[in-house]
């Protein structure tokens, strides 16, 4: 594509005919040009080429994450939603955005994720122990939205059995289509969600726990320019963030292993392949698939002109099948390497916690395919959400699989046992 | 060869430490990667290309 020549096409992310279409649609799209334009929404510019997301996302000064009523910048959802609240780091820009992300990075580097593990292998087991004698189990509420978010209460510092509280309204968030009947329950759950997390940090002020909240505190109390919404706002990304795409991720996993057998063959016997496979599953199905930006001047990167104010989705999940880059973009080839997916996004906004989302995937996968190698999915129980325009997720994947014997003890003695080691300074 | 991560670049996707771990390290405080040793084995020419062909950001070049 040239300067800016305008290709309009029929998109939304949101759309039921996305949720059907995807990936395909996008072949169709890139035959029109890597960067082409939607008129819903107000009209934004919808980044398909996997090369031009990239150039993209090196120019955060450019193209705005922010949410600015002044500054006629709208943020990371397209439509943006009403009020004024910002999602923490995600919808900051430099240097404002690095001031919190510093903060965390520490707490989520590779080397601090793997002291996790332990725990999380013991809450996936627990999970799996109490459906383990019935021979029935729902994938999502019974394992996937479990572990993420109990291991996200535990970063966060906050208690750990307190997952419940945020379990239903995180999903909601997501899955709730804007302006549906159904919002209405969404929103006041959320609301709700964000009281109780004011009341952690006030928690947390009188008795701080280690992680994510206690470092923020700390580091506004060093003199780091952190304020009360940005510090709200990233507690509920983080939570947004970490409890909802791993469950997407490891619910499409278990549809597809449930559809290929020799895959989880493989799998079983080829543990070493789980690296590889993990990266290609985040590109094929991209839990999280796309991203807002802002215009933020008259600019031309990767040969395409943008105007000042203008609206962009990065559409990472479309972009992960850019034959350009990706041979046999529709399949899934769980050995693929070098696999340059844009599946955690790209450049100063990627996912904070892949590090998270690749060891709480492969435990659970792992489990699964240990403790119920001969699982079947229920395929008429299937629910995914009908929004997958933010989150490809799915809100029940029932299965049936031969009962087997419980292997330790309950999930609240688990959560109790290690809440009193995080207590005591642990992990 | 020599062989050099972009640190403004790198966002810490820790893939070339998948393909080439004894290469590229990560550090401890945001995951971060970095070179062992600049100069490297021209032995080890395949893995760090593999490297550089899975980096997403493309943060690491190579010197022949």
């Amino acid at each position: 594509m040239s300067g800016r020549e305008r290709v309009v096409v029929d998109f939304d992310q949101h759309s039921p005919e996305y949720k059907s279409g995807f990936p395909g649609l996008g072949h169709d799209l890139r035959e029109q040009g890597p960067i082409v334009w939607s008129d819903h929404h107000g009209g934004y510019w919808v980044v398909v080429g996997r090369e031009a997301l990239g150039e993209i996302a090196k120019h955060p000064e450019l193209f705005s994450n922010d949410r600015d009523r002044d500054k006629g910048y709208k943020g990371v959802a397209i439509p943006a939603p009403d009020g004024d609240g910002r999602g923490g780091f995600l919808e900051m820009d430099p240097p404002e955005h690095m001031d919190y992300r510093r903060v965390l990075n520490p707490l989520l580097s590779p080397a601090a994720v793997e002291r996790w593990g332990p725990l999380v292998t013991e809450v996936a087991d627990a999970c799996i122990d109490a459906v383990a004698e019935t021979g029935a189990v729902d994938f999502v509420d019974d394992l996937a939205n479990v572990v993420p978010a109990v291991l996200t209460m535990g970063l966060l510092g906050m208690p750990l059995a307190d997952w419940e509280v945020y379990c239903e309204p995180a999903h909601a968030m997501v899955y709730t289509p804007p302006n549906s009947p159904e919002f209405v329950r969404t929103f006041r759950l959320i609301l709700r969600m964000v009281e109780s997390i004011t009341a952690s940090i006030a928690t947390a002020r009188e008795a701080p726990r280690p992680g994510i909240i206690k470092a923020l505190l700390a580091a506004r109390d060093a003199g780091a320019p952190l304020d009360e919404e940005g510090i709200e706002g990233t507690i509920l990304l983080v939570i947004g963030g970490g409890f909802d795409t791993t469950t997407a991720l490891t619910a499409h996993a278990l549809e597809w292993l449930d559809q290929d057998r020799g895959e989880r063959r493989r799998l079983r016997e080829e543990p070493e392949l789980l690296d590889t496979a993990t990266e290609e599953l985040v590109r094929f199905f991209t839990p999280a698939q796309g991203g807002g930006r802002t215009v933020t001047r008259d600019c031309e990167v990767a040969g395409h002109r943008f105007r000042k104010g203008e609206r962009v989705w990065m559409a990472y999940g479309l972009s992960n099948h850019d034959p350009e880059v990706f041979e046999r973009p529709d399949e899934i080839v769980p050995d693929r390497f070098p696999n340059r997916h844009a599946g955690f996004g790209l450049g100063i906004h990627r996912c904070i916690g892949s590090n998270l989302a690749r060891l709480t995937f492969k435990t659970m996968l792992g489990a699964v395919l240990r403790r119920m190698p001969d699982y079947e999915i229920d395929t008429a129980g299937i629910v995914r959400y009908d929004d997958i325009g933010t989150i490809n997720g799915y809100r029940h994947l029932p299965a049936r699989f031969t009962p087997v014997r419980k292997e330790g003890a309950p999930l609240a003695d688990v959560l109790g046992r290690w809440q009193e080691r995080l207590d005591a300074g642990a992990p | 060869m020599k062989v050099r991560v972009d640190p403004d670049v790198c966002q810490g996707h820790t893939l070339c430490a998948l393909a080439a771990p004894d290469v590229f390290l990560l550090r401890e405080e945001d995951g971060h990667a970095y070179v062992a040793s600049e100069e490297v084995d021209p032995e080890r020419a395949d893995v760090v290309r593999r490297a550089v062909a899975t980096c997403p950001e493309g943060a690491i070049t190579v010197e022949e």
